[in-house]
């Protein structure tokens, strides 16, 4: 006899989605289906036709948890649609700038799931701890982006302003300061998540792993003819849920895939665990390699060198890519500029590619590990949101057809 | 009190040659802010800096003694300097930074301390605000128009302007020339007209000519940081200070001045708020005891 147990919305994460469980009579999960139900805001569609300027500042609002990846992923997409070759000290700013914020949206998420793995009497210590190091990753963000949030010195071409040299050492000595800290930032996150004892293989499943870059992004590495996009009616086997879902199914190859820490550490540094506790290993190590490449770069960024290239704002209609690794995964922005305006324009975000793998990755299991498993993505549903139209008074789908916007 | 808070108020000057040279009076915001960065009190600090243009200043962060020389000396006209506090704390990094700023700065940087929206982490990095007096103000192109028409003479000319003794002096190579201050009036900044505050009461040192003899500036500390730092200055040997004249050419003047000040704006405001135009102060009637506090 098959019940369902659904969890509406899950918790601890940010924007709204829905887990739903089948669920056997020893509670077992035999079928798991997770889907967003964010509300649209329009974003994509806010920018189209408007100056190409806009885009970067309008979509890094997508989401307040990983501002600095949507305004990377669209400066990029800008960048390649106008041609422009971004100076090189311009690259080390936007990479120094992304690590920081690595950091502290992995940061983030461990605060998240303090309340699942941090035991009574150490909570006080890993809380501290994540605040620590936010807030010195935050000053990098600061200075370096101009706004801790919503960075304002991420342009098109490049970057606002170069940093003056005491910043550079400033923020340089800073982060040395904060290598021992983070090392047992890392170090008591890993231990914790072991001491926790999740049963062997929560959350294991075979899809692949998608990533571009070890922390950047590389936007050659993602080929868009392998990719398609389809609809959550053909994807998901339930049509109430089909019809709710707000997310479209992005497909690699034909099939889902997983995005995130895990996916960018078994891509690029032979990392060989899955499931639960091994995205939460990568996430924590991946801390470690953030900080160590921002430490690199300041310790060689020319601070009198330009950041900004000369470039025509008129576009020539090419479709431009920018791929950047957000701390949950690869963040896609497309766009195409033609006569100073933005022709057209689309987000492919982290969360959207995990939310087809993360049902599944549920099933196996008792339900009451299924919030941990859907944690462990540290999925963020505001930016995987795009819309079908729906009749207002039954919600039947009017329009078969996924619109962007 | 129409002189604010203050702890000390005395007169002093610069005892370093080199800013007694290039400095518009005592030399005291030169030599403060040149003494608190070889001391790292502060790691850097907002001056109004050469530009371009002869006599258009532009704020600028100033991260040696150096860049505070190059910004020494009084510009009548309006530097901007609050607008570059973030980028002196973001792009610069400084951590404790001083500026330099005039009344209507001082209040502006007081208010961005205590309701920090979209400067947060930024407003509280300031460690030392030097507040100038000022009476007003004057756009750039004002300024030029009066000099050029009142002066008779070039702009480019121009090597010192001054205030004082109720005129307004222009200092060329080979010449000095003045005309009464009142003829200035109509070509101040609008805002100017309603400001309640001749010494910039809100701020950490304030300085200015009015109430000292020549080459020597009035000074009021106000804050524990502001005495600290010049105190500090003074036991080093840089600032030599003497005693405050109470009468008729010093305190008094001074009060004088601020109060009359005070008045005309009271005034001004007052007609305003009866018009029911937006004015960012209350009017006399609304205010609880002191008719003239800068409120």
């Amino acid at each position: 006899m098959s019940e369902r147990v659904v969890i509406s919305p899950t918790s601890r994460q940010e924007g709204h989605a829905e887990l739903v469980m089948e669920v056997d009579d020893e509670g077992i999960v035999t079928k798991g289906r997770y889907f967003s139900i964010t509300p649209v805001r329009g974003l994509e569609k806010i920018v189209t036709g408007k100056a190409p300027e806009t885009a970067p500042v309008i979509t890094q609002r997508i989401c307040g948890v990983c501002p600095i990846p949507h305004t990377l992923a669209s400066v990029e997409a800008m960048d390649d649609s106008l041609d422009i070759e971004i100076p090189k000290a311009a690259r080390q700013l936007r990479e120094l700038v992304l690590c920081a914020h690595h950091i502290n949206s992995h940061a983030i998420h461990q605060f998240l799931i303090a309340a699942d793995v941090v035991p009574e009497d150490l909570m006080v210590t890993a809380i501290n701890s994540v605040s620590e190091i936010r807030k010195n990753v935050q000053y990098v963000v600061d200075m370096v982006g101009g706004e801790g949030i919503h960075p304002s010195d991420v342009r098109i071409g490049g970057m606002a302003k170069n940093i003056s040299e005491t910043a550079r050492k400033r923020l340089y000595g800073r982060l040395k300061a904060l290598k021992p800290k983070l090392d047992a930032h890392v170090d008591l996150i890993i231990g914790l998540v072991a001491d926790k004892g999740f049963p062997e293989g929560l959350g294991v499943h075979n899809q692949k792993t998608l990533a571009t870059d070890v922390l950047y992004g590389d936007r050659t590495k993602f080929d868009l003819d392998r990719f398609t996009e389809i609809l959550p009616e053909s994807w998901y086997d339930d049509p109430e849920i089909a019809k709710r879902a707000c997310s479209t199914v992005p497909l690699y190859d034909g099939r889902n895939v997983e995005v995130g820490p895990r996916a960018r550490m078994v891509e690029f540094q032979g990392f060989k665990e899955k499931g639960v506790v091994a995205q939460h290993v990568a996430r924590a190590l991946e801390m470690k390699s953030a900080l160590s490449k921002a430490i690199d770069i300041l310790a060689e960024l020319d601070t009198s060198a330009p950041v900004m290239a000369d470039y025509d704002i008129r576009g020539t209609n090419k479709l431009g890519v920018g791929a950047i690794e957000g701390p949950r995964g690869m963040d896609i922005h497309m766009a195409q500029v033609n006569n100073g305006k933005t022709q057209f324009y689309s987000c492919l975000v982290p969360t959207t590619w995990n939310i087809p793998t993360m049902g599944p990755a549920t099933e196996g299991f008792h339900h009451e590990f299924g919030p941990h498993v859907i944690r462990a993505y540290d999925p963020c549903l505001s930016c995987a949101t795009h819309m079908i139209v729906v009749d207002d008074e039954d919600r039947r789908v009017i329009k078969n057809e996924m619109i962007r916007i | 009190m129409v002189l604010g808070t203050y702890k000390q108020i005395t007169l002093a000057r610069s005892t370093d040659k080199q800013i007694q040279k290039i400095s518009q009076d005592g030399g005291i915001a030169t030599g403060l802010l040149c003494f608190a960065l070889d001391e790292k009190l502060i790691d850097g600090a907002v001056v109004a800096g050469p530009s371009d243009e002869m006599w258009k200043p532009e704020p600028t962060v100033a991260m040696s003694s150096d860049d505070i020389l190059a910004a020494a000396g009084t510009k009548y006209t309006i530097s901007p300097n609050l607008w570059m506090v973030k980028e002196a704390v973001r792009q610069y990094g400084l951590e404790k930074a001083g500026i330099v700023t005039i009344p209507c700065q001082t209040m502006g940087l007081r208010k961005m301390q205590s309701y920090p929206i979209g400067v947060r982490f930024v407003a509280d990095k300031i460690a030392l605000d030097i507040g100038i007096f000022c009476t007003e103000n004057f756009p750039f192109e004002s300024l030029k128009t009066f000099i050029s028409a009142k002066a008779g003479v070039d702009f480019g000319l121009v090597e010192k302007m001054d205030i004082g003794k109720g005129k307004f002096w222009v200092h060329t190579a080979d010449d000095v020339i003045s005309f009464p201050i009142k003829e200035t009036h109509g070509y101040e900044q609008n805002g100017c007209k309603v400001c309640l505050d001749l010494v910039s009461e809100l701020s950490d040192v304030s300085t200015g000519s009015i109430g000292a003899p020549d080459d020597w500036s009035a000074v009021m500390t106000r804050t524990d940081a502001g005495e600290t730092i010049f105190s500090k200055a003074v036991d080093a040997g840089l600032i030599e200070t003497k005693a405050m004249d109470e009468g008729k050419f010093g305190l008094e003047m001074l009060t004088k001045l601020a109060t009359s000040k005070k008045e005309k704006a009271m005034k001004v405001i007052d007609e305003r708020k009866a018009m029911g135009l937006p004015v960012p102060f209350k009017a006399s009637n609304e205010k609880e005891g002191d008719p003239l506090a800068n409120v």
